[in-house]
């Protein structure tokens, strides 16, 4: 019962942390959607970035899946960023390229 | 109130863990809500729930005996705000045998429920998932068990060593370390549970990797703490490599435990370079794979329960796969096993198919 208690204090601390950080989170926000690009030569780099992000990570496991809508995707490398432990910035180049 | 303090008094503990459960959730409550609230993603980017998962029907010949196995894992993936997921994977799995050799095939429908959890993106350090999810320990568990996924339908000999589900808390993510090398990890605490389809073990464990972009090198190290009966300890590595000018994937995982310990390497060539006959090597992947179990200290029972056989084990494996389009494939695989208790001959055919299914409006593709 102990270790159960001292479970909680833990998992109470991360809830208190994570509210702790919540006003710093707004900008951190905008890097759960798909990034933009400010110009076509900037698109086609991310684009380039994406395609190689997607074949180092996705390709680890499974072969290419189709592109599905983005709101789909969006989905889908979410559950894949959880699932294989893919990075922030290798999760937002690999849904640009999925998407764009 | 004098109830309480009662309770208090006769048990603490447990007083003491409602309380904080409570104070716990109505700490949760206002991040949750605020999950519901519209956020700053457009509309038409704004991920949309899923249910999605994987079909198949196999045939199995072990030893001369026939099996037919169909299943369907649906998984269900909904999102919830814009760091939230709620998600989960069932299984239903036929094992249909002729009885006595003859007669019409009949058997069980396996249901288990495989991972129902809530994952949190704290940022991009961390995830924090709670519920029922599937045991971080090597690679094979989290990420190359769904039959569309796995190059090879018979599992590895080792695979149920330190993998399985657990119920409880754990922490994990994936961040560069810098730009050539990814570092991965999760750390997990496990509860003990008698639950119907819930079923775990109290363990801890965790599991680190690193993950090379350039050469698309992964190597990881795993272990895991029984916190019951003989509190033994577990540990694997593992390794893959898809080297970039090939169409080649090698993996590998080795696992000790006390139930066991052993090794598989694999090795999936897609026939895309071939010259000739492109239209259909293009589709077309052969697969070998190497494995060795060496049996550990485990009861007759535990062994048939876990699916380990009970006697050190080598085994070859031979496959073939035929992508037909994009999430659905034929599957063959040809096995040879080599026991004191006989060496016998495997065969798997059959087919695998993933699908995947908005649960709301998607907009224009």
């Amino acid at each position: 019962m102990k270790v159960k208690i001292a479970i909680l204090m833990a998992v109470l601390a991360l809830v208190s942390l994570v509210c702790a950080a919540d006003p710093a989170r707004k900008s951190e926000n905008a890097s759960l959607a798909v990034p933009v690009a400010q110009s076509s030569a900037e698109a086609d780099a991310m684009r380039v970035h994406g395609e190689q992000r997607y074949r180092a990570n996705c390709g680890r496991c499974h072969a290419a899946p189709q592109k599905f809508p983005p709101r789909m995707m969006a989905t889908i490398v979410r559950h894949m960023r959880v699932r294989a432990t893919i990075t922030d910035e290798d999760m937002r180049l690999v849904l640009f390229y999925m998407t764009q | 109130m004098d109830r309480i303090v009662r309770n208090f008094e006769k048990k603490p503990w447990r007083t003491c863990s409602h309380a904080a459960c409570l104070f716990i959730l109505s700490c949760l409550l206002p991040t949750f809500l605020k999950a519901q609230a519209p956020d700053q993603v457009p509309e038409l980017e704004r991920p949309v729930p899923i249910l999605t998962g994987n079909a198949g029907f196999f045939t199995n010949i072990n030893g001369g005996e026939t099996e037919l196995v169909p299943s369907i894992n649906p998984v269900i993936l909904l999102p919830l705000g814009d760091r939230w997921l709620v998600e989960s994977r069932g299984e239903f799995k036929g094992e249909f045998e002729r009885r006595d050799g003859s007669g019409p095939y009949g058997g069980k429908v396996e249901q288990e429920v495989d991972y129902l959890q809530v994952d949190y993106i704290a940022n991009k350090y961390v995830t924090v998932t709670a519920g029922r999810f599937l045991t971080p320990f090597g690679i094979y568990n989290e990420r190359l068990y769904p039959i569309w996924i796995r190059s090879l339908q018979p599992t590895p000999l080792i695979f149920p060593l330190g993998t399985g589900s657990s119920d409880g808390a754990m922490l994990r993510g994936g961040f560069s370390i810098n730009p050539k090398v990814n570092l991965n990890y999760a750390t997990y605490f496990s509860t003990l549970s008698t639950m119907n389809k819930f079923e775990s073990d109290r363990t801890a464990g965790g599991r680190v990797g690193f993950f090379l972009p350039g050469p698309r090198i992964e190597a990881g190290f795993s272990w895991q703490k029984e916190l019951q009966d003989e509190r033994s300890n577990a540990f694997g590595f593992h390794f893959a490599w898809q080297p970039t000018p090939l169409p080649l994937n090698l993996r590998s995982e080795y696992a000790r435990s006390h139930d066991g310990s052993g090794y598989w390497i694999e090795a999936a060539y897609r026939l895309s370079q071939v010259p000739f006959w492109q239209k259909a090597l293009r589709r077309t992947e052969v697969v070998g794979r190497a494995q060795q179990l060496f049996a550990g200290q485990i009861s007759l029972a535990d062994a048939a329960e876990y699916g380990l056989p009970d006697v050190n084990t080598r085994q070859g494996d031979f496959g073939l796969n035929y992508y037909i389009r994009e999430g659905l494939k034929m599957a063959a695989s040809y096995s040879r096993r080599f026991n004191s208790d006989g060496n016998v001959n495997l065969w798997t055919v059959g087919i695998a198919y993933r699908f995947a299914f908005p649960l709301g409006r998607v907009g224009p593709q």
